[in-house]
């Protein structure tokens, strides 16, 4: 038994600094203090993740617990970090805090930042919530966190058509999605009679004793087959696998650059994470039979429904004139990937669906951000009116080529090596289909970013440009994060053997995750 | 003649096939009418629907009594028998944290829509879709 307070400090840090944010503007105008506010706090959760990182992967070796007011587990609210918890966790702050940096840059001239922060930090709270917690229903809280922040920032510019009418569909069916997951969390407490992650998944197993909790009631194994199809939806949806993909190119596009990085790369990492845990944790192949069946059900649905998002969304990239749209379609194809690699429920599929999706949370993150810069010259997000520009700005267009070099699948970069294992895995599945869509939707999105690399760099300016020069504070996290997509690329080997294998391995035996919570309440009926 | 109907049972049943009715209708509001207000009256709709059904699974047929402890330190067969007619307050639980997120969100999604007429003079979705164009 471990329990560190850390595990439990950094969403209630991040709230509490979100929620204190406004009362400042009664005092400060000025924006360095909101700049300084946002990434001292931000770099605080970056810390603090590295550090639970830290603990699982080399001091605990296995999950940790984190109770809250002092309840055990199934009675109250746990916090439990498993080794895919801290990896999505430090993913996602150390992003964020990337994110940070550049936001001072593409805030300055531009009001409303006091409210920026504040929503940005409640999304990242929201975020980093999803993945630390160990209850069912303390993660349909979190989503809800989430979602209204990035409802809220995708709204930002409330005077922009565009905004204002992506925001509405995201919103609206965004809160349909999540009451969803409601429903399908009361299906669970109805007859598993917990909202506890461990405990539901030691009695999907058919294990009998957890300290504080009582049997099953009624068919087990009918409410989950509904509890999963519901909670998929949802996470569907928030992932944005075709068909529940149609707001999200609009939605991401539509919000300022920053935002239009943290949704693509993270947000919609939340729901292949949930997707994820519901069916490796929860409920697995391991689990009782009848159950069994239903997860496999629900992973070939999965991986039908990656292998369309992978097709469809690389077909559209193509006929896309806006670049940030563009980018938008290249995150649902991206998707599609991760979730056929994590529906195979292989070690190896599970391995490069993880390394796949930091790949690409980097890639799209640095491929929106250098977009930024370019798109801020220009004054357009249109193709056609950026060409030439990237003449002006040598060290933006290079992160930019290194961005898409990466997420199409060249050899010094990281997604190179992750499409390589994800190709190995459905060749290894023995799933040819799913190789050749591998192939046939990367071969579609070469076409997209030849006209994006084409327009941007060797067409001539439409109109004569002053010179332009660029900026320290947004090349440092630019660069930052072409360092670590070379970094991440050259390490391959030592990255999938090292940090992915103990993932893995703890997602095909969850006893360890189970174990640990059991412990813990234990100790207190003692 | 004497009716042999389990009267808690047959209430349940009501309940539920009404409150599936319902999270039917409310879905067909939100996807098919073109008024994004009666789109948003259909969400909080099928919100509550959703908070219904939690509040049924913690449904306990009588005899039951609040999930409250009058003595302060009880003995074992005080708490077997309070264990046998206790209403579970999870469920009441979840449904006021659902309630309280539910506002917040609708609440938001209102001012969304307020910004839609401002800008658009308009809350009929298919007009919208023609005005973006």
């Amino acid at each position: 038994m471990f329990t560190n307070i850390t595990v439990g400090l950094v969403p209630p840090l991040l709230i509490a600094s979100a929620f204190l944010l406004p009362i400042f503007t009664l005092a400060i105008k000025r924006k360095s203090f909101y700049d300084v506010y946002a990434l001292l706090t931000s770099g605080i959760a970056l810390v603090i993740t590295a550090y639970n990182y830290y603990l699982v992967t080399y001091v605990v070796k296995g999950p940790i617990v984190y109770k809250f007011g002092g309840w055990p587990p199934p009675v109250g609210i746990v916090y439990e970090v498993d080794a895919l918890s801290a990896y999505f966790g430090l993913m996602i702050s150390a992003i964020m805090f990337l994110v940070s940096i550049y936001s001072i840059w593409y805030l300055r001239g531009r009001g409303g930042y006091e409210w920026y922060y504040t929503l940005l930090l409640g999304l990242e709270a929201g975020m980093i919530g999803c993945v630390y917690t160990g209850d069912a229903f303390n993660l349909f809280v979190m989503i809800e966190v989430l979602s209204v922040a990035a409802y809220g920032l995708v709204v930002f510019y409330r005077t922009s058509h565009e905004a204002v009418e992506a925001g509405m569909k995201y919103s609206l069916i965004g809160a349909t999605a999540t009451t969803i997951y409601f429903i399908a969390l009361v299906f669970i407490y109805g007859s598993f009679g917990t909202l506890n992650m461990a405990d539901i998944a030691l009695k999907s197993r058919g294990g009998s004793y957890f300290p504080f909790s009582g049997s099953v009631v009624g068919n087990i194994h009918l409410a989950t087959a509904i509890a999963l199809a519901l909670s998929m939806w949802t996470f569907t949806f928030k992932a944005a696998v075709v068909p529940n993909h149609f707001w999200l190119p609009d939605a991401h596009p539509a919000a300022p650059t920053p935002i239009s990085a943290v949704l693509s790369g993270l947000v919609v990492k939340v729901g292949v994470y949930s997707i994820i845990r519901f069916t490796y944790t929860l409920f697995g192949m391991d689990s009782l039979s009848p159950i069994a069946n239903s997860v496999n059900v629900i992973m070939k649905l999965l991986m039908l429904l990656g292998a369309l998002s992978a097709l469809t969304a690389s077909a559209l990239m193509i006929v896309q004139r806006d670049i940030k749209r563009l980018i938008a379609y290249s995150t649902i194809m991206h998707v599609g990937l991760i979730v056929m690699g994590a529906s195979l429920g292989t070690s190896i599929g599970i391995e490069a669906a993880l390394y796949h999706a930091l790949n690409h949370a980097i890639g799209k993150a640095l491929l929106f951000l250098s977009a930024g810069v370019l798109i801020n010259v220009a004054m357009s997000r249109d193709i056609d009116a950026i060409s030439g520009v990237g003449r002006y700005l040598p060290l933006t267009t290079f992160t930019l080529i290194a961005a898409i070099l990466s997420l199409e699948g060249l050899p010094p970069f990281a997604g190179f090596f992750s499409k390589l294992l994800l190709y190995q895995a459905f060749i290894d599945s023995g799933l040819i289909v799913l190789a050749m869509v591998l192939i046939i939707s990367s071969a579609f999105a070469l076409l997209a970013y030849i006209k994006l690399l084409y327009g941007v760099y060797f067409k001539l300016p439409i109109k004569e440009l002053k010179k332009v020069k660029e900026e320290a504070i947004y090349l440092i996290p630019l660069l930052t994060l072409t360092a670590l997509l070379v970094i991440l690329g050259v390490t391959a080997p030592a990255f999938v053997s090292q940090v992915l294998k103990p993932i893995s391995q703890e997602l095909l035996n969850p006893m360890n995750y189970i174990k640990a919570a059991e412990e813990v309440a234990r100790v207190i009926s003692r | 003649m004497e009716l042999n109907i389990d009267l808690n049972a047959f209430l349940a049943n009501i309940s539920l096939l009404s409150l599936i009715a319902i999270i039917g209708i409310s879905l067909y509001g939100i996807l098919a009418r073109p008024n994004i207000i009666k789109k948003i009256i259909a969400l909080t709709i099928f919100t509550d629907a959703a908070n219904l059904l939690a509040i049924l699974v913690g449904f306990r047929a009588p005899p039951s009594q609040p999930p409250v402890l009058l003595t302060i330190k009880p003995s074992p067969e005080e708490l077997q028998s309070f264990s046998q007619v206790a209403v579970d307050p999870l469920p009441q639980a979840l449904v006021l944290t659902a309630v309280v997120i539910g506002m917040a969100v609708n609440l938001l999604i209102i001012f969304i829509a307020l910004q839609v007429y401002r800008l658009y003079g308009t809350l009929d979705v298919r007009r919208i879709r023609r005005l973006k164009g």
